[in-house]
């Protein structure tokens, strides 16, 4: 296992900036997710990491050594595609043991290590199918067997369980958390799947248009945010953000455009009457006959071990999430308490993290 | 079985597709049996002068001409040809052919992968120049070659023969061969590269093999372009790489024509061609890079 170093890379396609200078630490043994709208260059960085595509700018370092130049043989890596990739003609045993039977390792070895890898992918059976004769899913997992039969300095996956079903993933989740506690291999996945970025990673890595937006430990960007972007991609159901501006007369609260007063814990420094964004994640909110903002019920959501209720506040739409089990109904008021330990406040305009 | 079928044309034809892949001969009704008694007598009129040559191989050297369907059939004009010199020319014509056959394929081949593959800016000149040799009347090269030959002291040799036919086959190969890997996607190679191949190792284990099919078809269109040609050996050879087709013309002489001897000589030129083609038949109809990709 190796530790990888980015440093100010950019990457460009005839005219077009795809990468603007991302710089990205990765210890050794880490497991890093990369998250990040459709289109933002995840795969374009995991693809330059692999030597796939040649750097426009900056450096990637691999267990030190820079390897902008290494063809991607001799970094020693092990990637899933998007697209799985899969040799049409070798069946799912060749197909996996390919690598090792370039290394030159005994057949027997070979035999072995692809045997225990389709058996943690529930491949056994399929062994001496081709790519053609497996479903979606199957080949996913083909793919990623192809990937965890190596021992590579690292692991690059780019979304490799996007194909399955709900539950397959979670289990195939679990198989690469624990591979990855085993092995302790550094690893770099790409990922749309909140829950998959948040449980896995030990750190995520927000990007946005080819940039970096925060990157830090799971939680740490569940519970600061850096800004508006982070804080509305990670979480879901996603943040609430309401529009208006802060206000200190002795208490600091924030009043959103319907003149709705929000309590906050403690307003920054010099900003009475400045236009923010006051975010709140949905479970921040408790129902509260006392003190509570009636707001009115749109849509309830029960999901069983919660409930989740979208509700009109001030004009603006918000979604609550509640433990317990409500009977509102469409159309009836519901009294909301948000939490002001856990309100976050953005910037109006460039929505940089406030307080 | 179900009623057959008054209904448009595509649903029709798939639904026979079916069941023809299943038995051997289709349910033949109204509209399909006028369309296979066409069909059948399309085939015959484009057989016929190839089976008249083939059937005259066999007739007996005093009844050669004769149109009596009913004759013993005798091998004795075969057997003349095999006394003669024309077992050797075969041989000429079979080394000649495999050998520019596969030349142009070794040289070919690589080229078409990095024309496919390494964009650099006068990629689309270059091949159009190399098409463009192939664009030329070969009339244009006979003297230039057949100067030169002499000169190099490679008129009348297998060797020298070969060589043109690799000129003329490797533009072939090269465009042939552009189009197949240009279909191949590049993300099995990349694949292969991370899976620890250098470039031209993931081009022999992973795209090459992909590639078969084309390479086939490629193959055995170099190898009859070889084999047929009749222009460049007769011109080129004399007596020693003197090919089969240029053979056949020596039967036709002043004395008389020998129409046995042409006619199983014919035959036997036909027969690599056959063969061959039916060899890769299989490689042609089937598509190999199903399953690879999302
Ligand atoms: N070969 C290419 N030529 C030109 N532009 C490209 C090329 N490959 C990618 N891009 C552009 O680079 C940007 C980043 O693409 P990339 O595939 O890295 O996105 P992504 O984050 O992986 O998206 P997704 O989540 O949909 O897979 C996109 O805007 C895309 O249009
Ligand atoms: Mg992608």
């Amino acid at each position: 296992m190796a530790s990888v170093t980015i440093r100010d890379l950019r990457k460009s396609y005839g005219g077009t900036a795809v990468i603007h200078g991302v710089s990205i630490d990765i210890a050794e043994g880490e497991f890093v997710t990369l998250v990040g709208p459709s289109g933002c260059g995840k795969s374009t960085l995991l693809r330059m990491i692999a030597g796939l595509e040649e750097v426009g700018g900056g450096e990637i370092r691999i267990g030190g050594c820079v390897v902008n130049d290494v063809a991607p043989k001799d970094r020693d890596i092990a990637m899933v595609f998007q697209n799985y990739a899969l040799y049409p003609h070798k069946t799912v045993a060749q197909n996996m043991g390919f690598a090792l039977t370039l290394k030159g390792v005994d057949k027997r070895e070979i035999a072995a290590r692809v045997a225990r890898a389709a058996e943690v992918l529930g491949l056994t059976g399929l062994l001496d199918r081709y790519p053609r004769q497996l479903s979606g899913g199957q080949r996913q997992r083909v793919a990623m067997g192809r990937a965890i039969v190596r021992d590579p300095q690292v692991f690059l996956f780019d979304e490799p369980l996007s194909n399955l079903d709900a539950k397959l993933r979670v289990q195939m989740r679990a198989e690469i958390k624990e591979l990855h506690q085993r092995l302790r291999t550094t690893s770099i996945y790409v990922t749309h799947d909140q829950i998959e970025a948040m449980t896995m990673a030990d750190r995520i890595v927000v990007m946005r248009d080819g940039r970096v937006e925060q990157a830090g430990a799971p939680l740490d960007l569940y519970d600061r945010p850096a800004n508006r972007f982070v804080a509305g991609f990670i979480g879901s159901p996603a943040m609430n953000f309401l529009k208006g501006r802060i206000a200190v007369n002795g208490t600091a609260s924030f009043v959103t455009e319907g003149g709705i007063r929000l309590p906050l814990a403690k307003a920054p420094p010099a900003s009475d009457g400045r236009p923010a964004v006051y975010g709140l994640r949905p479970e921040h909110f408790a129902i509260d006959p006392d003190g509570g903002i009636a707001v009115q019920v749109a849509v309830v959501e029960p999901t069983g071990s919660e409930t989740q209720v979208v509700a009109t506040l001030a004009g603006q739409e918000v979604v609550g999430v509640f433990r317990e089990r409500l009977s509102a109904k469409p159309g009836e008021f519901l009294p909301l308490r948000p939490n002001p330990a856990a309100a976050h406040l953005f910037d109006a305009e460039d929505g940089r993290r406030l307080l | 079985m179900t009623d057959v079928l008054p209904i448009p044309a595509k649903p029709l034809r798939a639904r026979v597709d079916v069941r023809s892949s299943r038995r051997p001969w289709p349910l033949l009704k109204g509209r399909r049996i006028g369309l296979h008694v066409a069909a059948l007598a399309l085939l015959l009129a484009v057989l016929f002068p190839f089976l008249w040559m083939v059937q005259m191989a066999f007739r007996p050297a005093d009844d050669v001409l004769g149109d009596a369907l009913l004759f013993r059939p005798t091998l004795e004009n075969f057997a003349s040809l095999w006394q003669g010199t024309f077992p050797r020319s075969f041989v000429n014509s079979l080394l000649v052919s495999t050998l520019s056959t596969a030349t142009s394929l070794a040289l070919g081949v690589p080229a078409a992968y990095v024309l496919s593959r390494w964009c650099f800016r006068a990629r689309g000149r270059v091949s159009l120049w190399i098409l463009a040799t192939r664009m030329a009347p070969p009339i244009a090269f006979t003297i230039p070659f057949f100067l030169a030959y002499r000169w190099v002291g490679l008129q009348d040799t297998v060797i020298g023969l070969a060589l043109i036919y690799m000129t003329f086959n490797i533009s072939i190969v090269i465009w042939f061969m552009q189009t197949f890997f240009a279909a191949i996607p590049k993300a099995l190679e990349e694949a292969a590269w991370i899976d620890g191949c250098g470039v031209w190792q993931a081009f022999w284990r992973v795209t090459l093999p992909l590639a078969a099919p084309g390479l086939a078809a490629t193959a055995v269109f170099c190898f009859i372009f070889s084999w047929n040609d009749f222009f460049f050996a007769l011109i080129l050879t004399r007596t020693n790489a003197i090919t089969a087709p240029v053979a056949i013309t020596n039967f036709l002489q002043y004395e008389g024509w020998e129409w046995g001897k042409i006619a199983a000589g014919g035959t036997l030129v036909m027969l690599p061609v056959l063969v061959f083609t039916l060899l890769v038949r299989k490689y042609l109809v089937r598509g190999l890079t199903a399953g690879g990709l999302k």
